[in-house]
């Protein structure tokens, strides 16, 4: 009621629809902020009960938030937090809610980006980062093959690669998606198309390894040999041997070939919780005003975290697991590669905050102060990203005689214990892949307390 | 001066963020079934409504019918088995599929058996019969009738797309497999094709 009083009565001390238009316009501008203002925040909370074992803490918080489903961010936490939780088929359900507003932004909003460019970057739809929304489909088809559905998967990946299609011009492969689609396409029998994804896959990371990707784990290396000795391809493979034999010397890449009552075993780990970015802010001299302004943007604060090491054990035997994405490098590559934009973008919205305050003091000094406190409250740093992906998916791909098998993870901390062990039983049939997916982000809580 | 535009006349930010903030009542309005409704360029029930369309006309006209009427005197029996969906969206195949059956039946010139799940809560239900239901009433076993063909098939895309601009095209191949010979006697085949735009710009 009070900055509405005080609104009236600068309209009185003089009738300038300049000023009026600018408070109307904060005033709208807070219903806004208060929705978007703190993702951060909100994540951090969210994450809490993944990083104590409670995941359906996790669950319940990301469920209050965005109850008419319109927030993509909102759709995709909701999302991975409902795989964690066993709830495929209800994953996949906000998934494809989260793939429909995606498609819903795309374009250029004229009205958004005016918003950025005068109150801040939060007002901008949220569409996701081009990992995430691979990430997204890469998700999807987990929830397919763990509701048994191939098919299912199948499409998923045949959208992201339409997706990767669209963005065209400079080829945004994925090197796990493409491992992946290859998995998938190879369990469906599909060995032609399983190959074309191997190769696709091993170039990526090949090309990219180290910074957005992993080094390109062995298990590629040895499904790529093994589909082209399967297709008789022998001159493509001799090459490849070839490379790999340089690369890593004294590792053997000879392809098993499995009798027909082998069945293999698919273990896809996903490991820690992606980086989350926080609000960082700056004095920039803007040239056009003569001025410091102060400016604010996201950052990645913390470095990357130590993450524990899964080993892998079937019937006792110890298996390492091989990091296949590390999405803690694609996120953070990702920022970096939208900086120069959320600089050039935060200037722009300084001067022009400069410039309303400017306007405000020459009207009347009070509304100058509160020009000054509105524009410095709505500097705000968009910090939304998807934070409840795991840090790095890990992969092991084992082959096992048809029939029940113990399968177990035991997550080893930088120590060396054994923090926690995750266990299953895992039916292997004759020629076929059995999947075994898990999330793990903290040793899960203890249930004693129940008991 | 690059930066003078956004200094900018208010009265125009205030009308876009007034933009922003108008949301989208919700309107329902009834339309017959077999209008057109191509919303996002997905495979849709219109897409689902030609192809069960064209291939029931199609296998009711060819000559494997008559053939088979001419040699067993009697209706074909046909059971339907899995059409597979190798398209890139996620198809329900059991619309057409249902579609097709319909219109089959009706024709009176093919008859259907209750498909490999079906059968399965059928068989179910005899068994029940033989234990609980009274001698006249009881059904049983062993009486089902043999099917002579088993229709399957498949949903490809290929998809051709840059930023903005997709072209899908759909291809649904059924095929028709006397049981016993494995003989094709019929193959159906029906091709869409579509353009999607996507604005570049939105509010």
């Amino acid at each position: 009621m009070l900055i509405k009083r005080v609104v009236f009565q600068t309209e009185a001390v003089k009738l300038s629809s300049h000023l009026f238009c600018k408070l109307v316009l904060i005033l709208l501008s807070g219903t806004f902020l208060q929705s978007c203002a703190s993702y951060a925040s909100h994540a951090t909370s969210m994450r809490d009960g993944l990083l104590q074992g409670k995941p359906h803490l996790s669950l319940a918080i990301a469920e209050q938030k965005d109850p008419d489903q319109e927030e993509v961010i909102s759709s995709l936490d909701k999302g991975m937090l409902r795989r964690i939780n066993d709830d495929f088929s209800g994953s996949n359900q906000i998934f494809e809610v989260a793939k429909q507003e995606i498609e819903q932004l795309y374009g250029i909003s004229i009205t958004e980006n005016l918003a950025a460019l005068t109150i801040n970057e939060t007002l901008r739809g949220y569409q996701g980062d081009r990992y995430e929304q691979l990430l997204l489909h890469a998700f999807m088809a987990m929830n397919y093959i763990q509701l048994g559905q191939l098919d299912g998967a199948r499409v998923e990946m045949l959208q992201a690669n339409v997706k990767m299609m669209e963005w065209g011009d400079e080829p945004e492969e994925d090197a796990f998606l493409r491992y992946l689609e290859g998995i998938i396409y190879e369990s469906l029998n599909e060995l032609d198309s399983a190959l074309i994804s191997y190769r696709k896959a091993y170039t990526v990371y090949k090309e990219k390894g180290g910074y957005q990707y992993p080094a390109a784990p062995p298990g590629i290396k040895k499904d790529l040999l093994r589909l082209l000795a399967k297709q008789g391809l022998w001159s493509e493979y001799k090459s490849y041997k070839k490379e790999f034999n340089m690369i890593d010397g004294m590792v053997e890449h000879e392809p098993v070939k499995a009798s027909k009552n082998m069945g293999e075993l698919v273990v896809i780990l996903n490991n820690g919780l992606a980086p989350i970015r926080t609000e960082a802010a700056l004095p920039i001299y803007s040239t056009e005003v003569q001025q410091n302004l102060r400016v604010a943007f996201p950052v990645y604060r913390y470095p990357k975290r130590r993450l524990s090491t899964p080993r892998l054990f079937v019937n006792k035997k110890n298996y390492l697991m091989e990091t296949v994405a590390d999405v803690d490098a694609l996120a953070r590559y990702s920022l970096e590669q939208a900086m120069p934009g959320i600089m050039l973008r935060a200037t722009a919205r300084a001067v022009v905050k400069y410039n309303s305050q400017h306007s405000a003091q020459q009207s009347s000094d009070l509304a100058g102060l509160l020009m000054t406190i509105t524009n410095l409250v709505t500097e705000r740093a968009d910090t939304r990203s998807w934070t409840t992906l795991p840090q790095e998916i890990q992969l092991k791909r084992i082959l096992l005689p048809a029939g029940e098998h113990n399968v177990q993870i035991k997550m080893q901390n930088a120590a060396g214990q054994i923090i926690d062990v995750m266990g299953e039983q895992v039916t292997i049939y004759p020629g076929q892949s059995s999947f075994l997916i898990k999330h793990w982000a903290a040793p899960a809580a203890k249930k004693r307390q129940n008991e | 001066m690059k930066i003078s535009i956004f200094k900018m006349n208010p009265l125009a930010v205030l009308f876009g963020l007034l933009l922003l903030l108008t949301g989208c009542s919700q309107t329902v309005t009834r339309v017959d079934s077999d209008t057109v409704t191509d919303l996002s360029g997905k495979w849709n029930d219109t897409d689902s409504r030609l192809v069960s369309q064209e291939m029931i006309q199609d296998v009711l006209s060819r000559g494997w019918l008559t053939k088979f009427n001419r040699e067993q005197g009697k209706a074909p029996t046909v059971i339907v088995g899995t059409v597979r969906n190798l398209s890139h969206e996620h198809i329900n195949t059991r619309t057409f599929i249902a579609d097709m059956e319909r219109e089959l039946i009706n024709s009176g010139e093919v008859e259907f058996v209750a498909s490999a799940k079906e059968r399965e809560e059928i068989r179910a239900e005899v068994k029940e019969q033989d234990l609980h239901a009274t001698e006249e009433t009881r059904k049983a076993m062993g009486q089902e009738i043999g099917a002579d063909f088993m229709l399957q098939g498949s949903i490809n895309t290929i998809v051709d797309a840059v930023s903005g601009e997709q072209a899908r095209f759909y291809q649904i191949d059924l095929t028709l497999i006397q049981l016993g010979t494995n003989r094709k006697v019929w193959v159906g085949q029906k091709k869409i094709k579509k353009t999607i735009e996507k604005g570049g710009f939105r509010l």
